[in-house]
């Protein structure tokens, strides 16, 4: 009968579950050996998701053989955290954890013994990461733990800029209305109002332009492209973009939440947003948005004033010849203030735990080998660019350069990213390697001319707030997170709302009290402990 | 209460009449019930109640080296740190806000929708509307989120437009604590509601064709037939989703909301759901989340069980 | 009953007129409701070949512009999509058959009043809706039943949904008139017969309907390829999908977070977007047609009075 056969066959399933059927094992691919002789490892990394498979990688195919290794690779580029904390805690991870903080600080404190301290490796086989850490003494900073072991190996990339925010002005507005290059606040409004009540772009409606426009600030800090940049104005130095609001000034951590400095932008920006100089969607537009519209229409351009990486990223080839880097401004024309910026230089180029390596690796050895050809510096550079020959030419007197895309209608930026791990990869660019860079990297550098005298002027020792370098225990990681929680998510909602609405003259007491009560103090109090053990060891 | 006769099994009719009827003693006449279940059980004991020992993470501190079960006991410390946090008056009240408009809004929807297909007489018309209405359960949240964005945009989005030309002018439904919630509502209804109607149009399909008939003869209009006909043909169904559904106050989707958050919206939109997720994001904080996993677990079960009290008491069907 | 019988003879015109407007309002009300999903259902169409920047500025509303299939041949050059696509029509069929397997008998078995462990079954049951020892234990499990990275995982674990499983119950506690049993009992009918050609036979309706309620789980299921497998070759479809969805919010983190990468792939990764859902969603709308046809009306009773 038929239902009593379901019924054994429900009974067959059953008991096949009891005995933990599945029978095939855990995929025993690490710790083998080729027929070849390779060594089999396991590997994660954590790509961007564009990045093609790492298959067709041809150095990295190159660099496998080197190393002698034959590499399983689980290319991952969405969830990671979810699947990490399952991983970590399941202790199961593979041989290699490539990927920019893959494994942060906090999880080497959090799960010890899982990951190997790789400084012996480094000795014995690890001659590229060796001399990374002597050429370049902070990357071995970077990389020592509170336990003076090393988990994690960091990257230098060398040739980005000081700060990852550049100012945008479309000059061909600022001519068609006869107005100068603002220099300070006030005259950024004048020029503002006049984008907004002329027809700055000539195609006959006065009411399509948009004065302003910046890159939605979302609810966990603050990020580049955003106008906390005319902090700098005020003279206040924020580092790596300062999301969370801390920054350093003459030695003392602060948090511009709570600053007077803070506040006046707020009333500026309200006074901008009242009087329809803003974007009216600039709170609730996703990034894509923020991106589509500045690329107008045509050789129509929609912004007047903005930020962003690099001109033609922000408004596409069309109209990038419109627009111009502008210096930073001044709080006002008499302000005796030197205007500062936003100072990422860090950030931009080195990265922390790029690459780790789990502890019950069966085959150290052989995955330090593989991590040393990374730090190759010529290999470095290939994990940034891409392959020789396909993205890379080699000039042949010991120089290279990057190549333009094959397909001409990409820009060069994404065609990096999709042929090679691009940024996400561990890599050593020596300061020695001779290396011309491609047009998007160049034109980057040449607009960020005009933040120049902006960023000499920071004085590096006291106005920076060294993120890179700090390591923090546990225990105080876990108190400052929950406090920022608390804290960013008051804070960012009055941000939106005195942006749009005003008040923060009336509320600004008052705010100050809830602030207070979210622990901000606390963290001003432990960053400026580790900060002060810091400086007095460098 | 004495089964009746024809319910057993006729071999085993015996041994219970004579006393009350226990697992024990009914195990050799229903063993053949035991057999269609015990899978079921086994895979439930396996799956849902080997790895339940993890709640007591939510009174410890996890600790890696010495397993789940083997950190530093702290009671209700994490428990008191969530009571006591800055932020938990505000999470309560944009959770219960969020879920039970939700609850309450979202759970009449597919009821009506399925009672008006049912409706529908114009066999095509009917096929292709039930096929549409489902769709939009597939389009993921991420998806979903991008296509809010962008037709409710005010300057942009199509329904955007549709609302400055009724005079709704400047009202930025993506961004303002008052247009939260609906939005959220609506969307959730427009995704859900379709998928969530299939199950009521089953039930509306074992409606006998002779009730039907019978009300045709009585001269019942279209309206008495959907009260007396085919209502009460739903109501099972009805109290046992809305029962279950009881069971989720205190639970709102984590992505969807995360997604839609701005900090326009944010005083209004933070819950319990993203608060987890966001001190999560630096280190994993397994026993806070933990405890707070369990405390909202608890008020959800304690609201399913007293709404499953009150099904029990009034009607015939519940959960148990 | 009877003045309404009455009342509507005086009346037969009004009544005609009743019906009317009736199924009038009833059309009304189902065209507004199907234009409102069709809709959006159609942008999700045309902006999966429409020009990025054009679909977020809202210039694309009723046509395509600036048509380009790039969206989808990024979809399709990725390798991982084929075996993707393989491996989720093999869990899906197999998970969802076992899903049945296990679920439908253990629903009858509760749904019979005179199972005396009915009620402490139901209740263990319902409590796993709510408690859950957490993900670590779970992979703990899992790893100690060597699950991991096994096809296995994707099936048995959870293979009883306890939600299905209360719908499917209180369906045969309803719908299956009690008389049935009775009279199949007095002919010394045992339960699995019953079960299976009686009580199944009626069920057809709530058989399709859990059981696409399983299928479109298992079809949507990205967690567990996410958390329990490590071989690319065993990765279900949704995996490799929301890989290429996700990148957008790599961006949405502020640009700089990517390592300065600006928004240079930005743009492509949004055109991709729309047609992940389309390509995900597909195979899977082809189902729905073959089940629709167990909803309609007076189907159980037909088969067995008729």
């Amino acid at each position: 009968m038929k239902k009593s056969l379901s019924v054994l066959a429900v009974l067959a399933l059953g008991a096949g579950l009891l005995s933990g059927c599945g029978g095939s094992d855990e995929d025993g691919a690490s710790g083998g050996t080729t027929p070849d002789g390779k060594v089999k490892l396991t590997a994660i990394m954590t790509k961007h998701s564009l990045t093609q498979e790492f298959s067709k990688m041809e150095w990295l195919k190159q660099a496998e053989e080197r190393a002698g290794v034959q590499i399983e690779w689980q290319e991952v580029s969405a969830d990671w955290g979810q699947k990490k904390g399952a991983l970590l805690a399941g202790g199961d991870i593979p041989d290699l954890i490539i990927g920019p903080n893959a494994i942060s600080d906090a999880d080497y404190a959090q799960f010890p013994g899982l990951f190997e301290d790789l400084t012996p490796l480094i000795a014995s086989s690890g001659p590229n990461v060796q001399k990374m850490f002597d050429e370049k003494p902070e990357t071995k900073a970077i990389a020592t733990q509170l336990d003076g072991k090393i988990y994690g190996l960091p990257k230098y990339q060398r040739f980005w800029p000081d700060t990852t925010t550049r100012q945008y002005i479309n000059k061909k507005w600022l001519d068609n209305l006869g107005l100068k290059e603002p220099t300070n606040w006030d005259e950024l409004y004048d020029v503002l109002v006049a984008f907004k009540e002329k027809d700055a772009n000539g195609n006959g409606d006065p009411n399509d332009e948009i004065p302003m426009d910046f890159a939605p600030s979302g609810t966990g800090g603050f990020g580049a492209f955003m106008p906390t940049m005319l902090l700098g104005s005020e003279g206040l130095t924020m580092t790596d973009n300062s999301g969370q609001g801390y920054f350093v000034e003459d030695g003392k951590i602060k948090n511009f939440f709570t600053d007077e400095r803070y506040k006046d932008l707020v009333a500026f920006l309200h006074k901008c947003y009242a009087a329809g100089l803003i974007s009216k969607e600039v709170f609730t537009q996703d990034y894509t948005k923020y991106q589509s519209v500045a690329r107008g229409s045509g050789d129509t351009a929609a912004v007047g004033f903005t930020w962003g990486w690099e001109v033609t990223d922000r408004v596409g080839n069309a109209l990038a010849p419109q627009y111009e880097s502008l210096a930073p401004l001044k709080k006002s024309a008499d302000s005796t203030v030197q205007p500062t910026w936003s100072y990422d230089y860090n950030s931009l180029n080195y990265g922390v735990n790029m690459v780790s390596m789990a502890s019950t690796s069966k085959n150290k050895e052989a995955a330090m080998k593989f991590i040393n050809e990374l730090y190759d510096p010529t290999v470095s550079m290939q994990v940034l660019f891409g392959s020789l020959g396909t993205n890379i030419k080699d000039n042949g007197d010991g120089s290279y350069s990057v190549l333009p895309p094959e397909d001409k209608a990409m820009d060069p930026g994404t065609w990096k990213w999709t042929s090679t791990w691009a940024d996400n990869g561990p890599m050593y660019i020596s300061d020695s390697l001779k290396l011309t860079l491609g047009t998007d990297m160049q034109s980057v550098g040449s607009q960020t001319e005009p933040l120049k005298a902006a960023l000499d002027g920071i004085d590096k020792k006291k106005d920076v707030l060294p993120t890179m370098f700090i390591k923090y225990s546990v225990e105080d990681n876990n108190t400052m997170t929950l406090n920022n929680t608390a804290m960013l998510s008051l804070t960012m909602a009055k941000w939106a709302e005195w942006v749009t609405n005003g008040g923060v003259e009336d509320q600004w007491n008052e705010y100050l009290d809830n602030v207070k009560k979210t622990g901000i103090e606390k963290n001003v109090e432990i960053i400026q402990k580790y900060y002060d053990d810091y400086m007095s060891k460098n | 209460m004495v089964p009746q006769n024809p319910y057993e099994h006729p071999v085993n009719l015996r041994p219970y009449k004579k006393k009350k009827p226990t697992v024990l003693n009914t195990f050799r006449r229903d063993y053949q019930l035991w057999i269609m279940i015990f899978p079921a059980i086994v895979v439930i004991f396996i799956f849902n109640y080997i790895p339940m020992y993890g709640i007591q993470l939510a009174f410890r501190d996890y600790n890696f080296a010495k397993g789940l079960t083997g950190g530093e006991w702290r009671g209700l410390f994490y428990f008191k740190q969530f009571f006591e946090s800055y932020q938990f008056a505000d999470l309560m009240k944009n959770t219960v806000v969020i879920s039970l408009s939700t609850v309450v809004l979202s759970f009449p929807a597919p009821i009506i929708l399925a009672l008006l297909i049912n409706q529908l007489r114009w066999k095509r018309a009917k096929k292709a509307l039930q096929t549409t209405v489902y769709l939009p359960h597939f389009i993921s949240i991420v998806v979903m989120v991008g296509l809010l964005n962008v037709l409710l945009s005010p300057n942009s989005g199509v329904i955007g437009h549709l609302l400055q030309s009724v005079g709704l002018g400047d009202v930025n439904l993506l961004g303002s604590t008052s247009t939260f919630v609906p939005v959220y509502v609506i969307s959730e209804i427009w995704q859900h509601c379709g998928w969530n109607s299939i199950i009521y149009l089953a039930a509306l399909s074992t409606v006998d064709p002779q009730l039907y008939d019978a009300a045709k003869i009585d001269g019942a209009s279209r309206w008495q037939t959907i009260r007396n006909i085919e209502i009460p043909a739903l109501i099972p169904t009805i109290i046992i989703l809305f029962v279950l559904s009881m069971g989720s106050v205190l639970s709102t989707g984590f992505e969807k909301i995360f997604l839609m958050q701005n900090s326009l919206n944010l005083p209004v939109s933070e819950v319990i759901a993203t608060y987890v997720y966001k001190i999560g994001i630096v280190s994993n904080q397994f026993s806070y989340s933990a405890a707070i996993g369990l405390f909202n677990t608890l008020i959800n079960f304690f609201f399913l069980y007293t709404m499953n009290l009150v099904a029990r008491k009034t009607s015939e069907t519940s959960l148990w | 009953m009877q003045l309404v019988q009455k009342k509507e003879k005086a009346t037969a015109h009004k009544r005609n007129f009743g019906e009317w407007a009736f199924d009038a309002v009833v059309f009304a009300l189902c065209l507004l409701i199907f234009l409102s999903i069709v809709y959006p259902l159609y942008f999700v169409v045309i902006a999966s070949i429409s020009n990025s920047t054009l679909v977020s500025t809202g210039q694309v509303t009723i046509f395509p512009k600036e048509i380009s299939f790039f969206g989808y041949s990024e979809i399709f050059k990725d390798q991982r999509i084929w075996t993707g696509y393989g491996n989720t029509i093999l869990y899906t069929v197999l998970g969802t058959f076992v899903n049945l397997l296990f679920t439908l008998p253990a629903a009858y078995v509760l749904s019979r009043q005179e199972f005396r462990a009915r009620r402490f079954i139901m209740f263990a049951f319902v409590l796993t809706l709510f408690f859950g020892g957490g993900l670590i234990p779970t992979y703990l499990l899992m790893k100690d039943l060597h699950l991991i990275n096994t096809i296995w995982v994707f099936i048995l674990p959870f293979s009883v949904n306890v939600y299905n499983l209360i719908i499917a119950r209180s369906f045969f506690e309803s719908s299956i008139p009690k008389e049935l049993y009775e009279a199949a009992a007095m002919d010394g009918c045992s339960h699995f017969r019953y079960f299976g050609s009686v009580v199944l036979p009626l069920s057809k309706a709530i058989v399709s309907v859990i059981g696409l309620y399983y299928l479109v789980a298992h079809w949507n299921d990205f967690f567990t390829g996410l958390i329990y497998i490590r071989s690319n070759g065993l990765q279900p479809l949704q995996i490799v999908l929301r890989d290429i969805l996700l990148s957008n919010q790599v961006f949405s983190q502020g640009a700089g977070a990517g390592g300065a990468a600006g928004g240079y792939a930005q743009q492509y990764a949004d055109q991709v977007k729309y047609g992940v859902i389309i390509v995900s969603t597909l195979p899977i709308l082809l189902v729905y047609p073959f089940l629709q046809k167990y909803f309609d009306k007076g189907v159980m009773i037909g088969s067995v009075k008729g």
